[in-house]
């Protein structure tokens, strides 16, 4: 009887919402509760190198001595409030500049008549596909001055005039080249969201009166909102998590980051104390995550997909649709022609630096193997180098592979999150998804090794296999498809499914019909960004890779380890054109044309 | 209330379960019992190698994978190898050895200090010394088995200085050469915070520099004299790089006013002089005038081709398995087979100006250098 009451009442609550929740955080717990565990473990306790500096320790002991220090000891300031702070003032303004910049992009692009609208979008992605670093080295390449030596800067070349050290280095280079990185993430899911909203409800906010401003502040602005907040934390989480750059941008003027202070751990073999630097950049992502839920869960949910006609009405520029279409084509040809050419020369220069006719050659993309021609590396040209092209072939594979289980799942985490919204599972479901964004990618792969290279219970040892990569970077990049399927999601009303339920349609046969062509130009632009960063992704599959399953990204080291930089950037440039290749092969093959997700 | 609470029985319950077997570090380990490599009979192994499957090599420098080419072509051996930087090498190596994989045969490795800690005393590697090395490299170089050392030097550009600019190591910390001293970030370089140990140990030394060269004693805000200049090294506004290929150029390239310094850039960098026209030269003046590492060879505790291992070790350790190395300056094999680069010094010249470290002291010690460089490199 006690059974019958028990299973009846779990059919009762078994709705397709429900299991999918439980199925999906079962494999979220494993996959990144278990790491975030492993880590707080390990702040705890002395580790292999550390057993010196503890008298009377021995490794693996339990110690609140990593803690006491970070927080408290005399070194707490540099080990910890001053990079925090200069991160924090980091990750806010880059996040707050990327949004402004990706936002107004967006809204020219979407809702107004600006020409050449694909074009721009188009290009608009492209400084996300570059490596952040690319902005970086241009920059420095620009706007050095004396203090770092070599040859001037072009900015001092040509004006005569040197650059102080604060446009030079330090913090303010390094807002700015971030957040020119960055704000494709604003673009593409403000974009997205801007789209989905039916132009009606500005419309009839007009015909009730409201004047601009009111339509804007009113129905505009709370609309977008959800995702503007979802654009602030994905942006502000990289801030906190970028090395490549406050590396190398700051260290000429020595200001430091968290970033730096984990690697440093890391390096210096004192995880513990580097782990506790991660988990604070955890607590800050949840912190922001948790202001999200504050701000849109007071809110009533908003529907703006009805099923009905979703025509957004556009904004006329007028006369000033040419200018401002200009304006920002040079903007983006500025912010992605120059890096571009930046990373370009160098590989068309036989030896570096040096300016003159005779110099230039397509030794590093076509030539020979050769010991005396140029940098004399006894490498053969990129193009005719098998092991380059098979281990391109292999990001390929891997951006696709991943960014279609990421987009699914984005889907069924946004569907589950909104359906059972209000209720602490959502929230949970939510954070969850989310967490492995701000792990630290080599903690992170660490602790996957030792998570399936053996089997354990009924998961299988995948080491050294192809599906462990597409594993850690599903988990690792989850967040942006999530974050976009949850903004998604939002804006559907449970009407439609409701009364696909009335006409006796089964679960399937709803996502399949109803909820995935409506989410459609959302669902791709969600594939996007996974699979630009796990074609990039270096240092998460470093620990994970074996020689067949080598990506292209892991292959540049074996240059830059010898100051081979031609090699090294023109294996990126060969990573940028794939990735733009890829993206519109698959606009095409896939028929939804993704540039009407975001205008066009 | 029922969901909820069957939710979290489930979720606590495989959390708890894998967090027990996938702890990060420290848990203890498989009692490792470890492979004896015995090479007395050479043939055999060389036999017994042919039959052994494909050697797998973890190595810091990228140059392994056409190294072993020729062996591959001489014995039919297969290889194959991937480039880990040290510490992603290190994590590797004992992530798999934590968990039992067994996948790697052999490693170059650097850092001897955490390898020693993390790797040979938990018996995840081996040291090995093949026939080669009995035969041609002295024994001081076998525990563990040195593959080649790497040193590091102090750059000058010589259009400013035709001659050696420097007459003592303290010389960097004046106030002449602030803001136009550059070094690789010591917090993304172990063997940086290795060699600052050896500052440390050596403190009576650099503290009787000083004297020697300002003809006072020197006073010291720090408890020695290895991490009183390591602070005034930084206080003298130090500028942080992240490539010592880029600390090279910067400081070679002609046509500079003012040109910086590189603090211990590797000396490899000095093969692209003629193709880069870079003005550089190294001080060669002062003591010391910078350190040494080395890069070792070992085996894996639990193989899966033990004899195929042998064969390949012993080849590194030959000239033509050096031969990817020899082929410039700033790496040094310690087989009498092997002579340095022309352009080179004879490691011996080196070898009595250089400092290395401690071993045992680096990984008491280095602890101490990583926390000193970070208190005060904050601007």
């Amino acid at each position: 009887m006690k059974q019958k009451m028990l299973l009846g009442k779990i059919r009762q609550n078994a709705t397709p919402q429900v299991i999918m929740a439980v199925v999906l955080a079962i494999i979220l717990c494993y996959l990144v509760l278990v790491p975030i565990i492993v880590m707080i473990q390990q702040t705890f306790t002395v580790q292999a190198m550390e057993r010196f500096q503890i008298p009377g320790s021995r490794t693996g002991d339990f110690t609140t001595r990593h803690w006491a220090r970070m927080f408290t000891g005399d070194l707490a300031m540099a080990f910890l409030y001053r990079p925090l702070l200069n991160t924090l003032i980091v990750s806010i303004s880059l996040a707050l500049v990327s949004l402004l910049i990706g936002g107004t992009l967006a809204w020219l692009v979407v809702r107004t008549d600006m020409p050449n609208k694909k074009f721009i979008s188009n290009l608009a992605i492209v400084p996300y596909i570059m490596p952040s670093w690319a902005l970086a080295l241009a920059w420095i390449t620009l706007f050095k001055n004396r203090r770092i030596g070599g040859s001037l800067g072009l900015f001092e070349y040509l004006t005569g005039i040197a650059p102080p050290n604060w446009i030079s280095y330090g913090m303010f280079p390094i807002i700015l080249t971030l957040a020119l990185h960055y704000f494709p993430f604003g673009f593409m899911l403000i974009g997205g969201a801007l789209r989905n909203i039916d132009s009606q409800l500005e419309e009839s906010a007009e015909l009730l009166g409201a004047s601009r401003w009111q339509v804007l502040k009113r129905v505009v602005i709370p609309l977008i909102l959800p995702v503007v907040f979802s654009t602030f934390l994905l942006t502000f989480s990289r801030g906190l998590g970028t090395f490549g750059t406050p590396a190398f941008l700051g260290g000429p003027v020595r200001f430091t980051m968290l970033s730096t202070l984990l690697h440093a751990n890391l390096v210096g073999q004192r995880p513990g104390m580097g782990y506790i630097v991660a988990l604070i950049m955890i607590l800050f992502g949840v912190l922001v995550l948790y202001m999200d839920h504050k701000v849109i869960g007071a809110r009533r949910s908003f529907v703006t997909i009805s099923g009905k006609s979703g025509m957004s009405g556009q904004v006329k520029l007028r006369k000033f649709g040419r200018p401002v279409s200009i304006i920002v084509i040079i903007f983006l040809l500025c912010v992605t022609v120059i890096p571009i050419s930046v990373l370009a020369i160098e590989t068309v220069m036989l030896i570096p630096g040096t300016y003159s006719l005779s110099n230039f050659s397509l030794h590093y993309w076509i030539g020979p193997v050769s010991h005396s021609i140029g940098l004399g590396t006894g490498e053969p040209g990129i193009l005719r180098n098998a092991e380059v092209l098979n281990a391109l072939f292999n990001s390929v594979r891997l951006g696709l592979i991943v960014s279609v289980i990421c987009g699914t799942l984005g889907m069924l985490i946004g569907y589950t999150v909104v359906r059972l919204r209000g209720t602490r599972f959502s929230r949970f479901l939510d954070q969850l998804s989310f967490l492995p964004y701000l792990m630290p990618s080599i903690a992170f792969g660490a602790i996957f090794l030792a998570l399936f290279a053996v089997q354990r219970g009924p998961i299988p040892s995948l080491y050294g296999s192809f599906t462990l990569l597409v594993i850690a970077c599903v988990v690792k990049y989850l967040p942006f498809s999530s974050r976009a399927g949850i903004g998604a999601m939002m804006q559907i009303g449970p009407e439609l499914e409701e009364a696909a339920v009335m006409v006796g349609a089964r679960w399937t046969k709803r996502m399949g019909k109803i909820i995935f062509p409506m989410q459609k130009s959302a669902f791709f632009s969600g594939l996007l960004l996974p699979f630009i960063s796990a074609m990039r992704e270096l240092s998460l599959v470093v620990l994970l890779v074996s020689p067949r399953t080598q990506t292209a990204t892991a292959i540049t080291m074996k240059f830059t380890d010898r100051g081979w930089y031609p090699y090294t950037n023109a294996i990126m440039l060969l990573i940028v054109i794939t990735i733009l290749a890829t993206t519109i092969v698959s606009r095409k093959l896939m028929k939804t044309d993704l540039a009407k997700g975001i205008g066009g | 209330m029922l969901r909820k609470s069957m939710i979290f029985a489930t979720v606590f319950l495989l959390v708890f379960t894998t967090v027990l077997s996938a702890a990060g570090r420290t848990e203890p380990t498989v009692a490792p019992t470890k492979t004896i490599y015995d090479a007395s009979d050479w043939d055999a192994v060389m036999e017994a190698a042919k039959k052994e499957g494909k050697v797998t090599v973890y190595a810091v420098t990228s140059r392994i994978q056409a190294a072993v080419q020729k062996f591959t072509e001489e014995t039919g051996i297969q290889v194959e190898a991937t480039r880990l930087s040290e510490v992603e090498l290190i994590e590797r190596v004992y992530q798999e050895g934590r968990t039992g994989v067994n996948n790697v045969d052999l490693v170059l490795i650097e850092d001897y200090p955490s390898m020693k800690e993390l790797l040979i005393d938990t018996g995840y590697l081996v040291n090995f010394v093949p026939p080669e090395a009995i035969a041609h490299i002295p024994a001081q170089y076998h525990n563990p088995m040195v593959f080649a050392y790497v040193n590091r030097i102090i750059g000058y550009n010589t259009e400013k200085h035709p001659t050696d600019p420097f007459t003592s190591i303290w010389d960097l910390t004046l106030p002449e050469y602030k803001g136009r001293v550059m070094i690789r970030n010591l917090a993304i370089t172990g063997e940086h915070q290795n060699a600052f140990t050896e500052l440390i140990r050596r403190s009576d030394d650099l503290e009787a520099e000083y004297l020697r060269r300002f003809g006072k004693p020197l006073e010291k805000v720090e408890s020695n004299a290895g991490l009183e200049f390591l602070r005034r090294l930084i206080l003298n506004d130090i500028i942080i790089m992240t490539s010592d290929t880029r600390i090279a150029e910067a400081v070679g390239s002609r046509g500079q006013a003012d040109p910086p310094y590189g603090f211990f850039h590797v000396y490899s960098k000095f093969r692209d002089i003629p193709r880069l026209n870079l003005a550089l030269d190294f001080s060669k003046n002062i003591q010391p005038l910078g350190y040494y590492y080395g890069m070792y060879i070992q085996l894996a505790g639990k193989p899966r081709n033990p004899n195929a291992a042998m064969a390949l070790a012993n080849y590194l350790l030959t000239a033509d398995g050096f031969t990817q190395w020899s082929n410039d300056v700033g790496i040094y094999s310690m087989s009498s087979e092997i002579s340095h680069h022309p352009d080179d010094m004879p490691w011996q010249w080196w070898e009595e100006r250089l400092w290395t470290y401690d071993p045992e002291f680096a990984a008491a010690n280095r602890g101490f250098v990583l926390d000193t460089w970070l208190r005060y490199v904050q601007q």
